[in-house]
């Protein structure tokens, strides 16, 4: 074989050394990532507190109120009757038929479908009045309630989806089939990203243990659907790694890593001297960031430097890795670190059967945490620009599922109206927005699509939601589709 | 856009400002050297910007105009037109677009027009405003092959179209690549592996010729496995049905049908026909059936409380979502709640086309069973399992008549059933023993002992044969459910019209006389080029062809010919590619020979600055394309090099190192993943057990898709996940070391030989001085670390399931590994030059 490789190539190219000069400056220096769309000049420039977008947005289509948002979405629909939207009708009318009352007219899951009889289920909660605003909330949720003043609760969300699968794809992505990009990665794509250290949309899961026999949740729903990879959401792992791949070997100390990265660059430098190819650029650069995050993940996670009345805020489970207490704490130090969209997911909210031992188990988890992170952000003064989202995919049904007693009933799924609240940036504070009727069988007022929510998130982000597009197969597409109107009512 | 148009600031609120550009520029236009072309300069534009409301779409039609044809836009709307030819003040499509008051397009479409695009259809105008049928629904048609300058450098005639283009853009063609990036870039495009050093030295050397290595290439049984890996991406092939509980099906037989039919050389329509009908063909055998697979691909939910008419519709939207995509490039999709709003195909059409799949029917979807229950399936055994059985059978068949045989078996089964349940201790012992002597007294009774041996031997052999059999789901014809057409999309409207099987309206008919066209006329119209659209079907592909070779399609929208696609830069080309694959008789070996040995597929991919600006997605062709490989690739480069790599072909899916945890959210019923402990683990990535919902992170991180729809292009991205994958991932580790292994086991006794033999190995060349001092100094400080803990030595040796031989030196093994580590992460290992 021929001990030199032959070198004409390299030939071509005699403008190559003013390319490199040009795009190499970065090299084994700050680093830039295409995961995180992040352009180091434009970031520098802020508009008040909220930094410029540096995605495929340059500039807010209108006037940013959040800088951030934390999803805290409660997977399998939590029941609004036993929560957040009291119907006294159901106790008076409580075992009575339901099509005794009104006709039936909406889709019935094939769950319920054939039950000979749809009994009223009349919640066995009691409902109490909470802030000065007077907001109504089960005292099944008590720390929530201490925060009635700062939300405003939406009761007339409502959806098109009677299953899980395809409400929480609509809820993700705007759409109920596979294939969309995710709210998170719409952002990342529109707005960039606004931290070198992390990426900047990561969801985190965790299970309920109200009912362990839970929905699963599936990688699309944070995934960037036919937008370019880089803008997935990152999910954090409640066990191994927490970012995959993320730890050196065993026998590799950070020492030889960074070794290891200085003379593979040095490599790839060198090509990149010969063939000008930017791609080889933009990998150093990968390598260099992914060097970081060993850093900066580990210092995200440690907890040791909370003080412990923090730590008590959120409740027992806090330390305890893939609990929703820890991901709530996990989330506010992410948004501290600048990572734009923070997607909690928690399990377990479907309430087919054995309703009252469920809710109570999924409240437990999710109680104290919820509330405590609103109140740890105020404190910080970062809720009024973080927005905040806590709710369902669907609402349930007042009729019960199954057996009916007094102190045991189920509801089936319901997509006509349901409760959601929200907090923080841009958003009014102790509010209720929408009502339904005394059956929470439809809504009465103000009723809020699927759509209209992220409208007005985007919004709220300082999106036009039928600006942000992105061309594919031909079609523009957005997260609302063709739809969606700003809810003026909810914001502030 | 590769013609430069002088970009000026266009004063679109100032209608006398746009008065005096346009006279500008019909002056300016005198002097243009050539005429703009509708299909490359006009209709991306129209398309864009004006179809939605005046376009095919009645439904959003606004003003009663439609700007999509010739007829309608010169129609007289009352003393005045949308287009005068010639006239552009005179043609109200200008007038509006200046209109400051009441522009068009409309603010609240968010549509804008930029001010070269004003110009362009304002110069057009002038220039006669001549229409033309968009380029895909026009029969691709042979064009005579372009004269050059440069003689010496066309070898087929691939390279006259490119060099011809060229020419009139005043480029050259860039040089030939050097002989180790050519011999990279055949193997890697043709099996998707690596050349050994021995195969990269010969042809380095000159002892091979380029010929002869492609035609080597092509008879590899890994060419078939590497175009599988495009093909399963187009057909969304999966090892689980995506929805809900992500459950397996069983389908893995299909992927071997794939695999086979490249590598025998199937012609394409066949292939296709195979696919979408192969259980309605005459004496269906066994392939055919796997292949009808094809129409059970699509995701399926099995969620508790679905409402079947809902996946009814969903799935039947689906399936014509895919066949379009794949055999038409076509997005009828779009039209299942209303029109197409920029190509011709009416939401009629859309159902019509989902009419001819209404004959499988996906019943028995209840239950979140693993697998899922997805019937009809069919036990599948290879051509080797079955001339194993074919044999015994031969060998049974002497031994006792069919009726001996029947009762033989049936005893044979009652008997393992009583003795099974001894086994468990169930029933009274004894009872069960004298029912078992009883069984042994009727086998006795109807057969010799001597037979019976033989024949029981030989039933057991049977049996085990069988239990090797997979299932796959398979296409079986129902009578067709009603199609109807769901007005706005919507399953639960009843009042749309009841449609036949049928294709496309404006693309033509089936004639089929009074019966009912079937998925077989669908797929032989799809490829027939007389009675159907064999050569559009041919010019898809001969434009993804084209973008396995060199990177990008001549038209860039690989699943899109429509009005929104990108038209092809060179569309002479891309028809004269159609015509000649359409008349090979869809020979695809021979049209992948023919591209490769074209002179344009050999040159540098170096881009020049320059180069890379005037025509950034290679559409001139002025040189070759550089991207990372896909992700199986990677996957079976690292594999390759270190020795690990099984060459198994075929099989059920295989399950590599996956982290802990992954499937954690996965339920209905809860999953565990099992890595393979065996053989299975080192397979190539194209036999990765795909999981839609969560599919392998290495894959992920890599661009593979998740199959929930057809990806004729995969993106390439550069994350910082994917360096984490390369540095971290377990089979990254293990690769490396036992890559390192190899070097200190065959890579001589000096670390300069052994930088040979591993640079050889990784890179098909040597190291120059300079990666020699990095990677010798690397060396050297990694072993000073290890000497100093040898601890860290053993526990970095400690990944991965295969043997570290005892003999070797830990501190060795580990220093070495670095290196290894190194060179599989370099940008130039994981990149096609």
């Amino acid at each position: 074989m021929n001990t030199e490789r032959p070198v004409f190539d390299n030939k071509m190219l005699d403008t190559r050394r003013n390319f490199f000069g040009k795009t190499a400056t970065g090299i084994g220096g700050a680093a830039l990532s295409t995961l995180l769309d992040r352009d180091l000049i434009g970031a520098e420039e802020k508009d008040g507190d909220i930094p410029k977008p540096n995605g495929t947005m340059k500039e807010y289509h209108t006037p940013p109120k959040a800088k951030r948002v934390i999803y805290m979405f409660q997977s399998g629909a939590p029941s609004q009757q036993d929560l957040f939207d009291h119907k006294p009708k159901l106790q008076e009318h409580f075992g009575e038929d339901m099509r005794d009352h009104f006709e039936m007219t909406q889709r019935l899951t094939g769950m319920t479908a054939n039950q000979k009889a749809f009994p009223l289920a009349g919640t066995k909660y009691k409902f109490e009045k909470h802030g000065e605003a007077g907001i109504e909330i089960s005292e099944l949720l008590p720390n929530i309630s201490g925060i009635a003043d700062e939300m405003c609760l939406i009761r007339s969300m409502h959806t098109e989806a009677i299953n899980h699968d395809p409400a929480i794809t609509f809820f993700q992505t705007g759409h109920q089939l596979a294939g969309r990009p995710s709210m998170g990665s719409w952002l990342n794509y529109g707005l960039g990203s606004m931290t070198d250290d992390l990426p900047s949309f990561i969801a985190m899961v965790s299970r309920g243990t109200g009912r362990p026999n839970c929905q699963p949740l599936y990688d699309r729903l944070w995934g960037s659907g036919f937008l370019p990879t880089q803008h997935a959401g990152v999910k954090f792992m409640s066990v191994g790694d927490p970012v995959l791949y993320l730890n050196n070997p065993d026998g590799f100390d950070a020492t030889a890593r960074r070794r290891m990265l200085d003379d593979l660059e040095k490599m790839n430098a060198k090509k990149l001297e010969e063939f000008g190819d930017p791609e080889i650029n933009t990998r150093i650069q990968q390598y260099e960031m992914a060097f970081r995050m060993q850093t900066s993940v580990p210092e995200l996670t440690d907890f040791s430097d909370e003080p412990q009345h923090i730590l008590d805020m959120y409740g027992p489970d806090v330390m305890n890795r893939g609990s929703y207490a820890y991901n709530c704490l996990l989330a506010r130090r992410m948004a501290e670190r600048d990572v734009r969209f923070i997607q909690l997911y928690h399990m377990g909210w479907d309430q087919h059967f054995s309703l009252p031992t469920q809710l109570s188990g999924q409240c437990r988890d999710t109680d104290q945490a919820s509330a405590a992170l609103v109140k740890d952000l105020k404190q910080r003064g970062m809720l009024d620009d973080t927005l905040i989202v806590w709710g369902g995919e669907f609402g349930r049904t007042s009729y019960c599922q199954g057996k009916l007693t007094k102190e045991n009933y189920g509801r089936d799924h319901h997509p006509r109206c349901f409760s959601l609240w929200m907090t923080g940036a841009g958003i009014k504070r102790g509010h209720v927005h929408g009502a339904t009727d005394d059956f929470s069988y439809n809504i009465t007022e103000d009723p809020v699509h699927v759509h209209d929510l992220h409208a007005t998130m985007l919004h709220l982000l300082g999106i036009d939601h039928e600006k942000l597009s992105y061309r594919f197969q031909g079609r523009y597409f957005r997260l609302t589709d063709v739809h969606g109107h700003l809810v003026k009512g909810i914001m502030s | 856009m590769i013609r430069s148009i002088p970009v000026k600031t266009f004063p679109r609120h100032s209608f006398f400002f746009g008065i005096f550009a346009i006279l500008l520029l019909s002056l300016e236009s005198k002097g243009a050297d050539s005429k703009l072309d509708f299909t490359q300069d006009i209709r991306p534009i129209l398309s864009d910007k004006c179809f939605f409301c005046h376009g095919p779409d009645e439904h959003e039609r606004g003003a009663d105009l439609r700007l999509d044809n010739a007829k309608d836009a010169f129609a007289d709307l009352g003393g005045y037109a949308a287009i005068v030819a010639g006239k552009p003040l005179e043609s109200e499509l200008i007038l509006r677009i200046l209109d400051e008051d009441d522009p068009m397009p409309p603010e609240k479409s968010h549509k804008t027009l930029k001010s070269e695009e004003v110009e362009l259809l304002t110069r057009w105008i002038v220039e006669g405003a001549e229409y033309s049928e968009p380029w895909a629904y026009v029969q691709p048609k042979k064009n005579s092959i372009p004269k050059v300058g440069d003689q010496k450098w066309p070898v087929n005639w691939i390279d006259r179209f490119v060099l011809s283009r060229l020419e009139s853009e005043s480029l050259q063609p860039s040089l030939d690549a050097d002989p180790v990036t050519l011999i990279r870039r055949l193997h890697f495009d043709l099996t998707g592996l690596p050349p050994t050093p021995e195969e990269a030295d010969a042809f380095v050397d000159g002892k091979t010729d380029f010929d002869t290595v492609v035609d080597d290439l092509l008879a590899s049984p890994h060419f078939g496995e590497r175009m599988a890996m495009y093909w399963l991406d187009l057909v969304r092939y999966a090892d689980t049905v995506g929805y809900h509980g992500d459950q397996d099906h069983n389908i893995s037989p299909y992927r071997d049908y794939v695999i086979r039919s490249f590598n025998e050389n199937m012609p394409f329509d066949q292939f296709t026909i195979e696919q979408i009908a192969g259980d309605l063909l005459p004496n269906s055998g066994k392939w055919q059936k796997v292949a009808s697979g094809y129409n059970r691909l699509l995701q399926t939910s099995h969620e508790g409380g679905i409402q079947k008419k809902e996946y009814n519709a969903i799935y039947a939207a689906d399936r014509v979502r895919n066949v379009s995509a794949v055999w038409m490039g076509a997005t009828v999709g779009c039209a299942q709640c209303h029109d197409h709003k920029y190509d011709p195909y009416t939401i009629k059409d859309h159902y019509a086309m989902a009419a001819f799949f209404a004959d499988i029917h996906d019943d028995g979807y209840s239950g979140n069973t693993l697998p899922a229950n997805r019937q009809p399936e069919m036990l599948f055994l290879t051509d080797e399992q079955e001339a194993e059985l074919a044999k015994i059978e031969a060998e049974i068949e002497p031994l006792f008549d069919k009726a001996t045989q029947k009762s033989l078996e049936k005893l044979d089964v009652e008997k393992a059933k009583l003795v099974a349940s001894s086994k468990v201790g169930k029933g009274n012992k004894k009872a069960i023993q004298n029912k078992i002597s009883e069984v042994d007294r009727r086998i006795a009774s109807i057969a010799p002992a001597e037979e019976r041996q033989a024949w029981a031997q030989l039933h057991s052999k049977r049996k085990a044969i069988q239990k090797e059999g997979r299932l796959t789901m398979i296409t079986a014809a129902k009578p067709p459910r009603e199609m109807r057409v769901l007005p706005r999309g919507n399953w639960q409207d009843n009042t749309g019209d009841i449609v036949n099987a049928d294709v496309p309206g404006f693309l033509g008919s089936i004639p089929v006389d009074s019966r009912t066209p079937t998925r077989l006329d669908l797929a032989e119209w799809l490829t027939n080029g007389e009675t159907g659209v064999g050569e559009m079907t041919a010019r898809v592909f001969a434009n993804r062809f084209w973008y396995l070779f060199f990177g990008t399609g001549i038209s860039r929208s690989l699943d899109d010919f429509g009005g929104q696609g990108v038209p092809p830069e060179n569309p002479e080309l891309l028809d004269n590619l159609a015509v000649h694959f359409y008349e090979s008789g869809w020979d695809v070996k021979a049209m992948v020979r023919f591209l490769v040995t074209s002179r344009a597929y050999r040159q540098s991919s170096i881009t020049p600055p320059e180069l890379k600006e005037r025509d950034p997605h290679n559409q001139l062709v002025a040189r070759q394309s550089r991207y990372r490989l896909p992700a199986e690739a990677i996957r079976d480069n690292a594999l390759a090099v270190s020795g690990l790599l099984v060459d198994q072909q075929g099989g059920t899916s295989a399950k590599p190192y996956q982290p802990i945890g992954y499937f954690r959210h996965l339920n209905f019923p809860v999953r565990t993943y099992k890595a393979h402990k065996n053989q299975d683990q080192w397979r190539r990535g194209v036999y990765v057990h795909w999981q839609r919902m969560f599919l392998h992170p290495m894959m992920k991180a890599m661009d593979a898709p998740s199959r929930e729809e057809c990806t004729a292009q995969r993106p390439r991205s550069n994350t910082p996940n994917a360096a984490l994958v390369l540095l971290n991932d377990p089979t990254f580790l293990e690769a490396a070391r036992v890559f390192a292994i190899r070097v200190l086991a065959e890579g001589g006794d000096s670390i300069d030989s052994r930088l040979n033999f591993a640079f050889r190995e990784a890179l098909s060349r040597l190291p120059d001085p300079e990666e020699r001092t990095v990677m010798t100094s690397l060396l050297k400080a990694t072993r000073a670390d290890y000497e100093n803990n040898p601890n860290s030595a053993a526990s970095l040796l400690e990944n991965g399931m295969a043997p570290t031989p005892m003999e070797v030196d830990p501190i060795d093994l580990a220093s070495w590994t670095a290196i290894t580590r190194a060179l599989l992460n370099l940008n130039e290992t994981v990149t096609r030059n």
